[in-house]
C-alpha cells in the first residue's frame, strides 16, 4: 500500500520488525554507511575510518551489546539492576579460563573462541538466574542496593582470586580473537592483526570493527524481536503492574528468573569481548562506574527501545573524545585565533598555567577541571538534564522531532 | 515544560553535530607529516627525505614536520587518577624543560610540542589514548603505570615507537620486554636492597624486619627486593604483609597496621601510596610500636610531614625517604637547573621534588633527538635506535647517569638518593620535606646482585 | 594540644582481643549510624534513594578542611577562646555550609522530578553524585588535605581496652546527635516533616511548606554526611585528611540503612552500628589465608542479603502496600 503505509492486512505486517518503508530504507542506508566506515568512502565521515575512531566505534558495539541486555532487564522487565558490571566480569573470566593459554602461572584451558564465548554467556546467565530469587523477594529500590551489593563482592572476588585474574593492579592478558578448530597454530580466522580478504586488504581494527557490528546486529535484532513475543509481553506485564500480571496468570517467578538470565547472557558475553578485544584487564576495571554507564546509556538513550540503546551507546562511548577534541578546537581558538571568538574562548580554556580557565588541557598543574572531569561532569549533568527534562531520552527526542514533521505544517 | 524541553533538546542535538564536526578535520593543534588527509594508519607511515635549512637530510615519517620545523612528543599521563598528585607535577616539569629549549633555539632548529593525553590510569583508556597519538607524535616522553604500558608494549614493538616507562619495574631492564623501551631510576627491587641496608646502618643491631605492600607490580617487585635483601643481610621476616594494603579498604589497613606493631621489628619496609601509608605508620606508632621505617620512592609525600599532620614529627624522627633523583634544596648544577626553570616558565608553581622527574625524562628524549638528528633519521625508528644507542645520559647530579648499551646487568641503574623528613622546613618554604644526606648512593648488596631478569614477573 | 592520657602499652593480650574488637566496632558504627541517620531522614522526608550521598560526605569533610586550615572563619575572630573551642567553631561553620549545599542541591535537581518514578529520581542523584565528586575532587586536588583536630593522637588505654580521644568524641558526638534529632521530631518543624513523610499531599492541604521541608530534610542529610565525613578523616582512619577516595564510605553505609529498613530511623542506628562491630568482628577473627584481604568491607552486604532474605524490607521498615 504505497499511500497507506500504517494500513496493515495482516498479523505478520502488524507485527513486523521492519514494518514500514522508511524504516526498511533507513535500516538499510544505515548499514551500508557501518560497512563503508573503514574504506572511508563516505564524505564527512572519512575521520572514523582512522585507527583510533575504528577502536572506539568498535568498543560502542561491544557496549551495545552489553547495554541490550541492560535494556531487557531494566527497560522490559522493570528490574533495577546496579549489578551490570558483576555479570560482564563472570563472563570475561569464565572466557579467559577456558580460553586462557596451557600450563602458565594462571588458570587456562587453552580452548578455542567457539567453546569460550558461548560458555562465559552461558554461565553468566546461570549466575544471573542464581540471582534472581532476591529479585523476587526483595523489590524496587531494595533490588538497587543489592546489586550494587554484588558489584562490591564481585570487586573483592576478583581482587584475591589471584590465579584467575592476575591479582590486583596487575591482571592479566586475555585470549584474542582469533578463530580455530582447537589448539593449533596458526588460526583460521584472525580478528587482530592485517590481512588479505577477497583481495581488499584490511587492518586489525578493521576486522575486529566487521565482527563486532555483526554480534551487535544479531544481539539487537534478537533484543528487538524478544519485545514481540510472549515473554516480551510478560516481561512489560511484570513492570507495569506485576501483582496484575500474576493474577492473570504470567508466573512472576519464572519470569523474573528468566529476565535476569537473559540479561547477563548479553552481559557476559559483552564482558568476554571486551576484555579479549582490549587485551589486557585489570580487575578493578569491573566497578561500578561500569555500571554506571550502562544505566546512563538506557536513560540518555531511552528505556525500553532498542534503537535508544544504539542512540545512548554511541552518545555515552563518544562523548569523552568529543569533549576532548572539541577542548583542543578552543584551546586552538583561544590561542592562536582572533577576535571576539577567542575571547570567549579564552574564558573557557585555561591556556597558560596562571590564566583562568573552565578547563585545562595543558601538560601540568593549573585551575579548572580537566578534560576527564570535564568528560564526568558533563556526563553527571547529561543524566540529570535527560531524566529532567526528557525521560524518554535521545529517542524520545527522536520522537518529538519526527512527529513534528509528520504532522507538518499542521503541527498544533 | 514541553516547549522548553523541545528547544533544549534541539540545542543539544545541535551542539553535538557542531562537535562532532569540529574534530577530526584539523581539530588538533599539531600537524602531522603524513599529509592533511585522515588516512588509516594501519599500513606504515610513508616515510619523507626532506631538506633541512642547513641541507643535510633528515628522514621522517610521524610526528616530526621539517617545514613546520615542529616535533611532537607525546606523554600518556595518569592526569585524574591515583598517581595524579605526582603526575601533574611531572608534566610540568615536561612543559617547562622544552620551554626552555624551544626558546634557545629548539632541537636544531626543530621546536618541540607536546600532546598530553589523561589516562586516569584506566588500562584500556590507555591502550585507546595510545592508538590515538602513535599517529602523531615521534615518541612517547612518558607511560604511566606499569600494567598500562605492559598493554602498550606488543604494540610498541610492532609499531616501532619509543616509549620511555613512568614506573620503576625491574621489568623495564629486562631485554626479554624492553626492546622499545627506556628505564630510568633504579627498579623497585633494587631500590630496597638499598635502603634497607642503609637502614642496617642506622640500626646495627636490628636483626628483624617487618615488610608490607600494596597488591601489584609495585608492591611486589619491591617486596621480593626486600626479601632478597634482608637474607643477604641476615635479618628475618617477621611480618610480611605483601599485596595486604588496599588503599580503598581501611580494614586492611589496620589489619596490616597491627600485623607490623605486633611483629615487634625492628625495620619496617612498606611499599605503598602516601595515604595508606599514613594511616599505617599513625596506628602502629599509637600503640607505642618503635622503630625504623622507609618505604619505595612513592610512598612518600611531603604532606604526611605537613603542618597540619599529627605524625609528622614521629616521622621526622623514624622514617628515611627515598628518592630517584635529588630533592628540590639540593646543591647541585642539575637542580639549580630545575630551579631555574620553575622560576623562569612556572613562577607561581610551589617548590616540589617531582619537576626533576619530569625534567629527567624531556632530557633522556633531548639526547635521543639530537642524536637521531645526527644520524639523518627522525622516523618513530630511528629515534627509539637512537635512543638504544645512548652511551651515556648525564644530569649534571640530579640523577645518576644513564646507559642504554650493554648487558642488563651492567646498565640496570643501582644508585638513588637519600633523605630524611623535614617538617620545620616544609613549615617555613625553606624545603619540600626532604633534606638530602646521601647522592648516587648505592649499597654492597645492590652492586653484588646480579640482575639477569625481572624480580617480579608480570603476568 | 589538650594533654591526653597517653600511655605505650605492651602487645595486647588475646583475651582483650573481644573488647578491643567491641571498642573498635562500635566507633567505627558510629561514623555508619551518621551516615545511614542522614540517608534515612531524606529517604523519610523526600522518598528519594540518595546515591549523592558520598558527594555530600566527601564535601563536607573537604569544607571543614578547608574552614579549619585555610580560611580559619570564624575561629580567627575568637581568639580569646582555647584552640579546641576555635577548631569547633570552625568545624560547625563548616558543616553549616554544607547543609546549606545539600539544600541547594535539593532545590536545583531534585524539586523538578518530585512526582516522577522513584528510581528515576535514584539515577537523578547518581548523576549529582558524579557532577558533586567531580567538583569537589577539582577543588580538593590531588594531595589530602589534613583536618587539624586538636586532640590529634592521643589514646587513652585503660589497660584491658585502647580507645583514642578521636573514637570517643565520634561515640559521644553520634549520641548527641541522635538525640538532637529524636528532639527535633518534637518539635513543630519536625512534626512538619514526619506529616510530608507520611503523605505529601495531605500534608500539603494542611499548609505545610512541603518544599521547604524537602530542603530542610536535605540540609541536615548533609549535615550529618559531613559529620561522618569528618570523623572518617581524621586518626585512626586516616590520619592525612581527607582526599578523593573518602567519599567512597557512604556505599559501604548502604547496608546498614537496608539491614535496619529505608524508612526507619532508629533501623539506621541499630543498622550502622550492626555493620559496624561485623566488620570489627571480620577484622579481629576472620583472619584466614584463603579469605584474601578485603573480607570485612564486604561483610555489610552479605549481612544485609541475609536480612534481606529473612525481612524483605529490614528490621524496622514498613513493609511496601502495593495496589493493583
Amino acid at each position: 500500500m504505497r499511500g497507506r503505509p500504517l494500513l496493515y492486512t495482516s498479523y505478520e505486517a502488524d507485527q513486523a520488525l521492519l514494518n514500514t518503508t522508511t524504516k526498511r530504507v533507513m535500516l538499510g542506508l544505515f548499514f551500508l554507511v557501518l560497512i563503508s566506515i573503514p574504506f572511508q568512502v563516505v564524505p564527512g565521515l572519512k575521520f572514523l575510518g582512522q585507527e583510533d575512531w575504528l577502536r572506539l566505534l568498535t568498543t560502542a558495539a561491544i557496549f551495545v551489546i552489553g547495554a541490550l541486555g541492560l535494556n531487557i532487564l531494566t527497560g522490559l522487565a522493570g528490574q533495577v539492576s546496579l549489578g551490570h558490571s558483576f555479570f560482564m566480569a563472570i563472563g570475561a573470566y569464565v572466557a579467559v579460563w577456558l580460553g586462557g593459554p596451557e600450563g602458565g602461572p594462571l588458570i587456562g584451558l587453552g580452548l578455542p573462541i567457539w567453546i569460550w564465548l558461548p560458555a562465559a554467556g552461558i554461565i553468566a546467565a546461570l549466575v544471573g538466574v542464581a540471582v534472581g530469587p532476591t529479585a523476587v523477594r526483595v523489590r524496587g529500590l531494595y533490588l538497587a542496593i543489592v546489586t550494587l551489593g554484588l558489584v562490591f563482592i564481585g570487586e573483592y572476588i576478583w581482587r584475591n582470586w589471584d590465579s584467575l585474574t592476575g591479582g590486583a593492579q596487575v591482571g592479566r592478558d586475555f585470549p584474542p580473537l582469533q578463530v580455530r578448530l582447537w589448539k593449533e597454530e596458526p588460526p583460521l580466522l584472525d580478528f587482530t592483526t592485517p590481512s588479505t580478504w577477497f583481495g581488499v586488504e584490511f587492518s586489525g581494527a578493521a576486522k575486529a570493527f566487521f565482527l563486532m557490528t555483526v554480534f551487535a546486529a544479531v544481539s539487537a535484532l534478537l533484543a528487538k524481536n524478544l519485545q514481540r513475543t510472549r515473554v516480551g509481553r510478560a516481561f512489560m506485564s511484570i513492570r507495569d503492574r506485576d501483582i496484575a500480571a500474576e493474577i492473570m496468570g504470567v508466573n512472576e517467578f519464572a519470569y523474573k528468573l528468566l529476565a535476569f538470565g537473559i540479561s547477563s547472557f548479553y552481559a557476559g558475553i559483552a564482558g568476554a569481548l571486551l576484555a579479549s578485544f582490549v587485551t589486557r584487564v585489570i580487575p578493578e576495571r569491573w566497578d561500578l562506574f561500569l555500571s554506571v554507564q550502562f544505566i546512563a546509556i538506557i536513560f540518555i538513550g531511552g528505556a525500553g527501545t532498542v534503537t535508544g540503546t544504539f542512540l545512548g551507546t554511541a552518545f555515552v562511548i563518544l562523548l569523552p573524545r568529543i569533549v576532548q577534541n572539541f577542548t583542543l578546537w578552543l584551546q586552538a581558538v583561544a590561542t592562536e585565533g582572533e577576535g571576539i571568538l577567542a575571547a570567549i574562548a579564552d574564558v573557557f580554556v585555561a591556556t597558560t598555567p596562571n590564566d583562568f580557565g573552565l578547563v585545562n588541557t595543558f601538560a601540568g598543574v593549573g585551575p579548572g577541571l580537566s578534560v576527564a572531569q570535564l568528560n564526568l561532569v558533563l556526563y553527571g549533568l547529561l543524566i540529570i538534564g535527560f531524566l529532567i527534562f526528557e525521560p524518554f531520552g535521545l529517542y524520545g527526542i527522536w520522537l518529538r522531532i519526527r512527529n513534528y514533521w509528520k504532522g507538518w505544517p499542521f503541527t498544533y | 515544560m514541553r516547549r522548553k524541553s523541545k528547544w533544549l533538546a534541539i540545542l543539544l542535538v545541535l551542539g553535538l553535530v557542531l562537535a562532532a564536526c569540529g574534530d577530526g578535520e584539523g581539530g588538533e593543534t599539531t600537524t602531522t607529516a603524513a599529509g592533511e588527509e585522515e588516512t588509516t594508519t594501519t599500513a606504515a607511515p610513508s616515510e619523507e627525505t626532506t631538506t633541512t635549512a642547513t641541507g643535510a637530510e633528515i628522514a621522517t615519517d610521524v610526528g616530526v614536520d621539517l617545514e613546520a620545523g615542529t616535533i611532537t612528543v607525546g606523554l600518556l599521563s595518569d592526569l585524574s587518577g591515583p598517581f595524579a598528585p605526582l603526575v601533574t607535577v611531572i608534566n610540568t616539569g615536561h612543559d617547562i624543560y622544552w620551554q626552555s629549549v624551544n626558546a634557545d633555539g629548539g632541537v636544531n632548529g626543530l621546536q618541540v610540542e607536546l600532546e598530553v593525553r589523561d589516562t586516569a590510569y584506566v588500562v584500556d583508556t590507555h591502550v585507546q589514548l595510545y592508538e590515538e597519538l602513535k599517529s602523531q607524535v615521534v615518541a612517547f616522553g612518558h607511560s604511566t603505570g606499569s600494567p598500562q604500558t605492559v598493554a602498550i608494549n606488543p604494540s610498541l614493538q610492532a609499531d616501532g615507537i619509543l616509549a620511555i616507562p613512568l614506573t620503576w619495574y625491574s621489568g623495564w631492564s629486562d631485554p626479554a620486554i624492553n626492546a622499545n623501551l627506556v628505564p630510568h631510576g633504579v627498579p623497585y627491587c633494587i631500590e630496597s636492597m638499598n635502603m634497607i641496608e642503609y637502614l642496617t646502618l642506622q640500626a646495627p643491631d636490628a636483626t628483624t624486619i617487618a615488610i608490607a605492600s600494596s597488591p601489584g607490580d609495585y608492591g611486589e617487585d619491591s617486596n621480593a627486593g626486600a626479601v632478597l635483601a634482608a637474607e643477604a643481610l641476615g635479618l628475618e621476616v617477621v611480618y610480611d604483609g605483601t599485596g595486604r594494603i588496599n588503599a580503598a579498604d581501611e580494614a586492611t589497613l589496620a589489619e596490616v597496621a597491627s600485623g607490623i606493631a605486633g611483629s615487634g621489628a625492628e625495620l619496617v619496609w612498606v611499599t605503598t601510596s602516601p595515604t595508606p601509608f599514613g594511616s599505617i605508620y599513625g596506628q602502629a606508632l599509637a600503640t607505642g610500636f618503635e622503630a625504623l621505617w622507609s618505604g619505595a620512592g612513592p610512598t612518600w609525600n611531603p604532606a604526611l610531614v605537613g603542618p597540619d599532620s599529627p605524625i609528622k614529627d614521629a616521622l621526622a624522627r623514624d622514617f628515611y625517604i627515598s628518592q630517584y633523583y635529588a630533592p628540590w634544596a639540593a646543591e647541585s648544577e642539575g637542580n639549580a637547573m630545575v630551579r631555574d626553570l620553575v622560576a623562569e616558565f612556572a613562577p607561581d608553581a610551589p617548590p616540589l621534588d617531582y619537576y626533576a622527574e619530569g625534567v629527567i625524562e624531556a632530557s633522556i628524549l633531548h639526547q635521543a633527538l639530537l642524536a637521531a638528528y645526527e644520524a639523518g633519521d627522525m622516523t618513530q625508528a630511528g629515534v627509539l635506535a637512537a635512543a638504544k644507542s645512548l652511551e651515556s645520559v648525564t644530569f649534571n647530579g640530579l640523577a645518576p647517569d644513564e646507559t642504554y648499551v650493554g648487558e642488563p646487568n651492567d646498565r640496570v641503574q643501582r644508585a638513588q638518593f637519600i633523605s630524611r623528613p623535614d617538617p620545620a622546613g616544609l613549615a617555613g618554604g625553606a624545603s619540600t620535606g626532604a633534606t638530602l644526606i646521601e647522592s648516587n648512593y648505592t649499597s654492597p648488596i645492590a652492586e653484588a646482585f646480579e640482575f639477569t631478569e625481572a624480580c617480579f614477573k608480570l603476568g | 594540644m589538650t594533654p591526653g592520657f597517653v600511655v605505650l602499652a605492651q602487645e595486647t593480650p588475646a583475651s582483650n582481643e573481644f573488647a578491643q574488637m567491641l571498642v573498635d566496632g562500635i566507633s567505627f558504627g558510629a561514623i555508619y549510624a551518621l551516615l545511614a541517620m542522614g540517608f534515612v531522614i531524606i529517604f523519610k522526608a523526600t522518598s528519594v534513594l540518595n546515591f549523592a550521598h558520598g558527594a555530600l560526605t566527601g564535601l563536607g569533610a573537604f569544607l571543614v578542611a578547608a574552614f579549619v586550615t585555610v580560611l580559619d572563619f570564624p575561629g580567627r575572630y575568637l581568639t580569646s577562646l582555647p584552640e579546641w573551642a576555635q577548631w569547633s567553631a570552625n568545624a560547625i561553620t563548616a558543616l553549616l555550609v554544607a547543609a546549606l549545599f545539600g539544600a541547594l542541591l535539593e532545590r536545583v535537581f531534585l524539586r523538578p522530578m518530585v512526582g516522577e518514578a522513584l528510581f528515576a529520581v535514584a539515577i537523578v542523584t547518581l548523576g549529582v553524585d558524579i557532577v558533586v565528586r567531580t567538583i569537589t575532587n577539582d577543588w580538593m586536588g590531588t594531595q589530602p588535605r589534613p583536618l587539624g583536630a586538636p586532640w590529634g593522637l592521643n589514646t587513652v588505654d585503660l589497660g584491658w581496652v585502647r580507645i583514642s580521644w578521636s573514637e570517643i568524641i565520634q561515640i559521644v558526638v553520634t549520641v548527641v546527635l541522635l538525640g538532637l534529632i529524636v528532639l527535633f521530631f518534637r518539635t513543630r518543624t519536625g512534626v512538619a516533616m514526619r506529616a510530608t513523610a507520611f503523605d505529601q499531599e495531605t500534608a500539603r492541604a494542611q499548609g505545610i511548606r512541603v518544599g521547604r521541608v524537602f530542603s530542610l530534610a536535605w540540609a541536615i542529610g548533609a549535615f550529618l554526611a559531613g559529620v561522618a565525613g569528618l570523623f572518617y578523616s581524621i586518626y585512626p582512619r586516616r590520619a592525612t585528611g581527607v582526599d578523593q577516595s573518602t567519599a567512597f564510605i557512604a556505599f559501604r553505609a548502604f547496608p546498614a540503612v537496608i539491614i535496619g529498613g529505608l524508612d526507619s530511623l532508629l533501623g539506621a542506628v541499630v543498622g550502622g552500628f550492626a555493620v559496624g562491630l561485623a566488620e570489627a568482628a571480620a577484622n579481629a577473627y576472620l583472619k584466614f589465608e584463603v579469605l584474601g584481604s578485603g573480607f570485612p568491607g564486604i561483610v555489610g552486604y552479605l549481612m544485609m542479603m541475609v536480612v534481606l532474605l529473612i525481612r524483605p524490607y529490614g528490621l524496622f521498615g514498613t513493609p511496601e502496600i502495593r495496589r493493583v
